[in-house]
């Protein structure tokens, strides 16, 4: 079946900002039925605000929808499922003790009895007709994440969508199971669904869209058609920025003694990684995210054992590091995920000091919360921290002044090895400028890996940069090595450098 | 047309969690009342006997103060495994074991003094209660078992363990068949204060809510305790031990737990028998909810949901209102104080619809 009349939907200058973030500025795009559209963007581009707010779940500051040419405003998702747009979101949204059948048809059905006979060949139909291959008498806490996408995007076919919006469904999936995903994308976009695939990995998107539009800080950078594009690297190099340098005064210093050494690092993601960073210089990590980024950090920062190749950190191998109890003042990192793993956002800023830094503060059983006020008050009044009380809770500030406190606080411990993840993502310009002089400053005093997906800070940052692909190090260079920083698109992009 | 816009607020509101909390109370007698009307019962002067039957004299107040320790102690610990998120909702069973634990003591050494027996009960029961919360801590940990069906059937299993010494090793030779032990010696009762009704068994609860207290605020245990419950991923990021803790808040809940077992069994029953289990384990959880975890609040909670129990029993016996009506009250009164404290985190406005 083929819908007869093509549909598209526009969305028309719309921006929308949470405090000081831009999350979307000003964006222009168009959805047509019977195509695949990619949204591709670093993590914080803005790709899951734009289509929340297409889907009813966010508002817009300004701008407008149209379908057909016709404006709406959908001040709930359910408006928006009514018009046609449903979204699968990156969490789903199942109850785990009922059945597929029971998901699908909830509250659905205006009748108080259902007949689970009759549910159980409605759902049967209709996954037939795309091609889902799903039981619909199965427990949902049975089933695998791809089979429970299959069951979310069934939820949205039987409320007959026109437009499906996925946000990186492909980032809980197994290799196989994303195989099954777009053959199901590419089913539905055949029978005249309108489709919107969001993702931070290129090849996916080279794989399975009709066109691509590409977000970087809010704004559409670009918008190609899938079969106009001649390289990956073009695609990266719109993701990540131009190669620019911020002016920031970086003082040149003779890097000292090693803090991290990696060597031959190889496992399932990661395939023989060598690293280096000494006292006194900055080594940036750039690529795309999700090329082994992850597992490097992890493994660096003592979640998992390497498998093969080996770790020093301070000169000691990676067991005797953190087997020692003292590792935690000489190591500190500065998470991507700062409200989820960085604070507690109930607690106020003084017990937030303390979560890395109680060692310092407590003597026998007892804790010294007095002396751990006055250290946190003097920090954040160093550090610019915005409100600057103390028993402020976390959940109160900005996510710059958050940042600020994360920063004061791993400072504080005098770390010989810093590990920080994308530490301007999500900040404005005032702030990532602070959080950016807080780090070059550090710098004097230890290490610091720079993981991050934003070229202009990794080249402004970076003593040395290090490119990684598919859990690779493509290669590592200086900065000031023009020719080599000009083909960081093309290595991120998996091409070897001339 | 309007609707309602509903916004968090950044901090919770002081004050208005104290009208909410007396709002939602008169709001669930209201309900009572109507429910009592429905059984043709006065529903005025049903509340009037409430209330003077739980705060109406020096007599029914000091009848409540007795029924709120066990019930203070018991929260006090479900509200320290419910700060971690752990919910344990056994507290009746360590309340049971404590007292099994302190009964071995009495039975066992009659003869020694009290400020020798008693300690002794003391520590016994604090071990034997907190054992009892520790098995489910060990399962969750290391077998995965949801402490929730752990702590609930480790209820049962208490319960049974209690009847089978009161009809089986410990039973009363002399208690023409009840199921009861014999009477505890004198040096294994906790007296009364002066020449109230009072007992010591409240000292016991101001110690426990102070140093539960001081815990949470001084100590390094207690502060790990509270950002772990917080967030329990950033306390793994902070290298927190996180299983440590789990079995440390379980035991010492079910060691406070154990207390009130103690207390009842010693001073006010002077006897182990089935009849001292009567769901001060469960009100426990109540009041923990009520209290929103604060130890002060949960003291003042406490003695409110003692009072509704012993203004309970005039309604039962003055008009044949059924015992489970009491239940009723408590689960109305929880619900409606839950469903107003959203107004202490959400601003709710009214708005024009598009
Ligand atoms: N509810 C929110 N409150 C504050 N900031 C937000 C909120 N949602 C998103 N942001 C910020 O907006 C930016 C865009 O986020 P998002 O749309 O989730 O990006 P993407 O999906 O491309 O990774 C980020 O900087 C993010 O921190
Ligand atoms: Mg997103």
């Amino acid at each position: 079946m083929v819908d007869s009349t093509p549909s598209y939907i526009r969305l028309e200058n719309i921006s929308k900002s949470f405090g000081a973030v831009h999350a979307n500025r000003k964006i222009n795009l168009d959805i047509y039925s019977g195509r695949i559209k990619a949204l591709l963007g670093e993590n914080g581009a803005g790709k899951s605000t734009l289509m929340s707010i297409l889907a009813g779940q966010l508002q817009p500051d300004s701008g407008r929808i149209l379908i057909n040419g016709k404006p709406v405003a959908f001040s709930s998702t359910k408006a928006a499922i009514n018009a046609g747009i449903g979204m699968v979101y990156q969490h789903f949204m199942l109850i785990d003790a009922m059945t597929v059948a029971e998901n699908i048809l909830l509250g659905q059905d205006k009748r108080f009895f259902l007949n689970p006979k009759k549910m159980k060949c409605l759902v049967k139909d209709l996954a037939d007709r795309y091609e889902l291959d799903i039981d619909p008498s199965a427990r949902i806490s049975n089933l695998s994440m791809g089979e429970k996408q299959r069951v979310e995007i069934l939820k949205l076919l039987y409320r007959q969508s026109q437009f499906l919006i996925f946000d990186e469904p492909t980032a809980v999936l197994a290799p196989q199971e994303t195989g099954h995903l777009f053959d199901a994308l590419k089913q539905m976009a055949k029978q005249g669904k309108a489709i919107v695939f969001i993702s931070h990995k290129l090849d996916e998107v080279l794989e399975i869209a009709d066109e691509i539009a590409v977000l970087r800080h809010g704004q559409v950078v670009g918008t190609l058609d899938a079969a106009d594009v001649s390289s990956k690297s073009e695609l990266a190099r719109l993701m990540v920025g131009r190669e620019i340098m911020l002016q920031i005064e970086k003082q040149p210093l003779e890097p000292k003694q090693m803090v991290l050494k990696v060597e031959g690092l190889s496992n399932n993601l990661l395939e023989n990684i060598d690293l280096e960073v000494r006292q006194g210089e900055i080594l940036g990590i750039v690529g795309v995210s999700g090329n082994g980024q992850k597992p490097l950090v992890e493994t660096i920062c003592g979640l998992h054992p390497p498998e093969t190749g080996e770790v020093f950190i301070l000169g000691q191998p990676w067991n005797r590091f953190f087997l020692q109890r003292p590792w935690e003042n000489a190591l500190s990192y500065i998470p991507e995920d700062r409200q989820g793993l960085g604070v507690c956002m109930g607690l106020d800023l003084v017990d937030n000091f303390l979560l890395t830094t109680r060692e310092g503060f407590s003597s026998g059983p007892w804790l010294n919360k007095r002396k751990a006020e006055i250290k946190a008050k003097g920090l954040i009044e160093a550090f610019g921290v915005k409100p600057g009380n103390v028993r402020a809770l976390a959940r109160q500030l900005s996510g710059g002044n958050l940042q600020k406190m994360v920063l004061a606080r791993e400072f504080y411990r005098k770390p010989r090895l810093i590990v920080a993840e994308q530490p301007t993502q999500g900040l404005d310009i005032a702030a990532t400028e602070d959080v950016w002089n807080l780090l070059l400053k550090a710098r004097e005093k230890t290490g610091i890996l720079l993981i991050t997906g934003d070229l202009s800070e990794a080249l402004t940052l970076s003593d040395r940069i290090a490119v990684m692909f598919e859990g690779r190090i493509m290669d590592t260079f200086s900065t000031s090595d023009t020719e080599k920083t000009r083909q960081i698109g093309l290595m991120m992009a998996g091409i070897a450098p001339v | 047309m309007f609707k309602f816009i509903i916004k968090k607020r950044q901090a919770p509101l002081v004050w208005s969690s104290c009208l909410v909390f007396f709002g939602a109370l008169v709001l669930s007698l209201a309900v009572s009342a109507i429910m009592l009307a429905l059984q043709n019962k006065p529903p005025l002067t049903a509340m009037v006997l409430l209330f003077n039957g739980a705060f109406g004299s020096l007599l029914a107040i000091q009848d409540c103060l007795i029924k709120a320790v066990p019930i203070f102690l018991c929260s006090l610990g479900v509200a320290i495994a419910f700060r971690l998120q752990i919910w344990n909702i056994g507290a009746e069973g360590q309340y049971v074991l404590g007292a099994i634990g302190a009964t071995w003591v009495a039975l066992r050494f009659p003869d020694l003094p009290w400020f020798v027996v008693l300690p002794g009960m003391l520590a016994t029961a604090f071990i034997a209660g907190g054992l009892w919360g520790l098995i489910p801590a060990v399962l969750k940990l290391y077998m995965r078992a949801n402490e929730i069906i752990v702590t609930l059937m480790f209820n049962y299993l208490a319960i049974l363990f209690l009847d089978y010494l009161v009809y089986g090793p410990w039973k009363d030779p002399v208690s023409f068949g009840f199921p009861m032990t014999r009477e505890f010696s004198t040096s294994a009762i906790v007296g009364k204060i002066g020449h109230t009704q009072l007992n010591w068994g409240i000292l016991l609860c101001i110690f426990s809510g102070v140093a539960i207290w001081i815990f949470f605020k001084y100590t390094r245990l207690g502060y790990e305790l509270k950002a772990s419950g917080e967030n329990i991923k950033a306390a793994r990021y902070a290298g927190l031990p996180y299983h440590r803790l789990v079995m440390l808040v379980l035991f010492l809940s079910g060691a406070l737990a154990g207390w009130a077992g103690f207390l009842e069994a010693s001073s006010t029953i002077n006897r182990l028998q089935p009849s001292i289990v009567v769901g001060y384990g469960y009100t426990a959880i109540v009041v923990a909810w009520l209290a929103r975890l604060n130890p002060i609040s949960i003291g003042i909670a406490s003695f409110l949901l003692a009072g509704l129990r012993v203004g309970l029993e005039h309604l039962q016996l003055d008009l044949q209102v059924p015992a489970a009506f009491g239940g009723i009250m408590e689960g109305l009164i929880l619900l409606t104080v839950l469903a107003g404290s959203f107004f202490v985190d959400y601003r709710v406005s009214l708005g024009k619809k598009s």
